[in-house]
């Protein structure tokens, strides 16, 4: 039997002490086996958000259900079914990667003899199984990632929260932890919550993402609606001359929504790109402009962000930091 | 990592209800405290050393002029002055504890462990039984060197054992101390300041000199300590025989001592654990 996998939130806030809004009343809906992408720059209320989910703080206001359990009053129940890899990976450092394994599935149930079994297979699983006698301590950071994942698993979850599960890790290791989701969710069926900041990991990974800003949900949907409802294709054009930019922006202002020039290239944004394409170079042709390249350019997740937040998520990332 | 579509993963078979005894929780976490203690022997080793140094050093500088002390002379001043290093040994064992707890704080493992079913209080009692253990150890050794030096106890064995059992129900009861001010600010500064501020108690006592002798605000102070009668109880036991008061009072003293301490360790935990 299949049990409930889904993730239920309605009107979700949470205001910390000093009336710090950090969530101010989010709503959606996960379904069973999905893997949803909670996108959003940082200090957005992905983590806030993640926490109240998985009983580490109480909502404000509003009601989440996690598997069909209530997180404010059904902590413990939650607790059992929800695996959890937290941003701070909170491992004993003086630990061994069997001794956290094989604690954590006691501590579930298992017997010792259960508990062992299946922390030797949960370290096959993340490629861990050669470095047990190593202190954790010891560890890269993409390790001690694997590692956390590895212990969010013990339990069988029904449905796994990861938060910003490869903030911090190099190319390679950021694909492996992409690579174990994506076969984690379709070999074993569970819902999958995962938070990021990188509009390429949403991309990759979720079956539908919410966009979040300034504790708000600002858009929703699958990648493609998204970048569908919002984005816009453009067709970029480099010219051989740097002059023949602004005569060209002159010439073509008329059959695109608007344009954006870098220097030697125009980004036409327009609907039916392609279909414009020919015309487009008929224009530029009549007015013996010379173009050195011209591409098309399928709306990105970025331009979902800049037309929902008037910012791109880097620039957004950027403020945070300064602030 | 394309593992799992070839490997077949074993459910680990656990009924979702099942449900850890509070004693096997206790256990295991006990077990695991101990492990990682004896993974830092930087935090054991010096305050063991200091303990051994203290006795060394009284017995040498203050055991001679102990014969002129009314109530001292004729008796063992090393009988007299071990108890001030048992109990010092005890109480810095029980540090331990606490400074345990602010590392589960610090690396995030608490946080982690609040996301299990773990019992919160199985959790606490784990850290400070494994504390305890060390202590016993701690407490150990410094009988044994005294014993070297030549300790010749009233009581005999029986009467050692008594005085670590003794030790051992302070140190867990100021163990208790240090595991409540650990959860209650998660700072390792501030869990070994604290620590150190039971230190003046072992001095705010008879510490070398029997109680009669004291005088004057010293004396007040003394009265309230509850090591003057945890001192007085293991003194008891090494120079005079088996004397039910004084065991009486330093059992109680501890006891007492303990019970403010849990419920201040229970509160904190409260506080740390509350969902906000």
């Amino acid at each position: 039997m299949q049990s409930n996998r889904e993730i239920v939130v309605q009107d979700l806030v949470k205001q910390y002490s000093g009336n710090v809004l950090a969530v101010k009343g989010i709503s959606f809906h996960v379904k069973s086996g999905e893997i949803f992408g909670f996108l959003g720059p940082n200090g957005a209320g992905k983590s806030t958000t993640v926490a109240m989910l998985t009983t580490l703080i109480l909502p404000t206001s509003g009601k989440a259900t996690v598997g069909g359990y209530d997180v404010s009053t059904q902590a413990a129940e939650v607790r059992r079914i929800a695996g959890v890899a937290l941003q701070e990976i909170g491992i004993d450092p003086l630990m061994k990667s069997m001794e956290l394994l094989t604690l954590q599935g006691q501590i579930f149930g298992a017997s010792k003899k259960q508990a062992a079994a299946r922390a030797k297979e949960l370290l096959e699983l993340v490629k861990l199984a050669d470095v047990t006698d190593r202190r954790v301590g010891k560890y890269s950071g993409g390790m001690r990632r694997r590692l956390d994942l590895a212990l969010a698993l013990v339990h069988e979850p029904d449905v796994l929260f990861l938060d910003e599960p490869t903030t911090g890790l190099d190319p390679a290791s950021r694909r492996d932890v992409w690579e174990e989701v994506r076969r984690l969710n379709q070999r074993l069926g569970i819902t999958i919550f995962l938070t990021t900041q990188y509009l390429e990991e949403a991309d990759m990974l979720a079956n539908r993402i919410a966009i979040i800003n300034g504790g708000q949900i600002v858009a929703e949907g699958t990648p493609a609606e998204l970048k569908g409802r919002m984005g816009t294709e453009s067709i970029n054009v480099t010219f051989a001359n740097a002059d023949d930019v602004e005569k060209a922006v002159r010439e073509l202002s008329d059959m695109v929504q608007r344009t954006q020039v870098d220097r030697k290239t125009v980004r036409l944004y327009l609907n039916h790109a392609a279909q414009a394409v020919p015309a487009v170079v008929n224009r530029l042709q009549a007015a013996q402009l010379e173009m050195a390249s011209l591409t098309l350019t399928q709306p990105t997740l970025d331009d979902v962000f800049l037309s929902v937040t008037g910012q791109r998520l880097e620039q957004a990332k950027d403020a945070e930091q300064a602030a | 990592m394309s593992v799992i579509a070839n490997s077949s993963l074993t459910a680990l078979g656990v009924n979702r209800s099942a449900r850890m005894s509070f004693p096997a929780q206790v256990a295991m976490l006990t077990s695991r405290s101990l492990t990682v203690m004896f993974r830092t022997p930087a935090a054991i080793i010096p305050t063991l050393i200091i303990s051994w140094f203290f006795l060394v050093i009284y017995n040498a500088s203050l055991g001679n002029a102990s014969n002129f002390l009314p109530g001292l002379a004729g008796s063992s001043y090393l009988g007299f002055i071990l108890p001030v290093s048992v109990v010092s040994a005890a109480l810095s064992g029980a540090g331990i504890a606490g400074q345990s707890i602010v590392r589960d704080i610090a690396s995030g493992y608490f946080d982690k462990l609040m996301l299990t079913p773990v019992s919160r209080a199985a959790l606490l009692l784990g850290t400070i039984i494994a504390g305890a253990v060390i202590l016993v150890i701690q407490t150990g050794s410094v009988v044994l060197l005294a014993i070297l030096m030549g300790l010749a106890p009233k009581t005999g064995l029986l009467g050692i054992l008594v005085t670590l059992g003794i030790a051992l129900l302070l140190g867990v009861a100021f163990a208790g101390f240090t595991v409540g001010i650990a959860l209650r600010t998660g700072n390792a500064g501030a869990t070994q300041g604290a620590s150190f501020l039971f230190f003046p108690l072992t001095f705010l006592t008879a510490t070398f000199v029997p109680v009669t002798l004291l005088s004057g605000w010293i004396k007040t102070a003394a009265q309230f300590n509850p090591i003057t009668y945890v001192l007085e109880a293991m003194r008891s036991l090494m120079n005079t025989g088996w004397q039910p008061d004084a065991l009486l009072r330093g059992v109680g003293a501890c006891v007492l001592l303990g019970v403010v301490t849990f419920t201040f360790a229970l509160s904190s935990l409260r506080a740390r654990t509350r969902r906000r």
